[in-house]
């Protein structure tokens, strides 16, 4: 009998977890698609068709009108890139805090064509080096 | 209905208020004060689909989305 109670409890506390780790990762889930469903709604047709396509868009620097390329993700995910579209150099920027890709995304997005100067005055420099060089 | 939407580590929180109701509107504008006074960056979107950044409260905007402070990563 003691045994069995001792048995039950178990089932308990591992129904219990699993519970846990199911509102846990869904809770992930959900805030990732609203964040990116967030930044799809704010991109411009082009941008949209070109993420929808490759993952990835592009942006006009307000300021220099250089172009960069957003990589999905939050930090080093920002590339300068030349006139044949190839990966010249990484910035990383991103919003202060623990935001999801397509919060970050759209910060990254909306500083670079309304402050470019700023975004890039606060930015680390790297080298794009181990980046597909390609759309994606 | 208007909104105003915060990004943050849920994701997003969304404030709707009906530009209208002079208390709603009033509200708002509290808000974005506080916001861009911790340093959030305030940006609306034009009919055209062109963003831009807006440095005082537009109780016009339909939508205006705030995100944190740029760091260098």
């Amino acid at each position: 009998m003691f045994r069995f109670q001792r048995s039950l409890l178990a089932v308990r506390i591992r129904i219990h977890a699993l519970r846990q780790l199911y509102r846990k990762v869904l809770g992930e889930i959900t805030k990732d698609a609203r964040g990116l469903q967030l930044m799809r709604d704010w991109l411009s047709p082009d941008q949209r068709a070109q993420f929808d396509d490759s993952g990835t868009f592009e942006v006009v620097g307000c300021h220099s009108g250089k172009r960069y390329r957003i990589y999905r993700g939050t930090a080093q995910n920002v590339f300068e890139i030349d006139e044949a579209g190839q990966l010249k150099l990484g910035l990383c920027f991103t919003p202060y805090g623990n935001l999801v890709a397509g919060d970050a995304m759209l910060a990254q997005k909306i500083a670079l064509e309304t402050d470019e100067s700023s975004a890039l005055a606060v930015a680390n420099r790297f080298l794009p080096r181990g980046r597909i060089n390609a759309h994606g | 209905m208007a909104f105003q939407i915060v990004m943050d580590h849920t994701g997003d929180t969304r404030h709707h208020f009906n530009p209208d109701d002079v208390q709603a509107l009033a509200k708002a504008e509290e808000r974005f004060k506080k916001l861009t006074g911790r340093g959030f960056t305030a940006a609306v979107r034009t009919a055209s689909g062109e963003v831009s950044k807006v440095q005082s409260f537009d109780p016009n905007a339909e939508e205006t989305v705030f995100f944190p402070r740029l760091v260098g990563g």
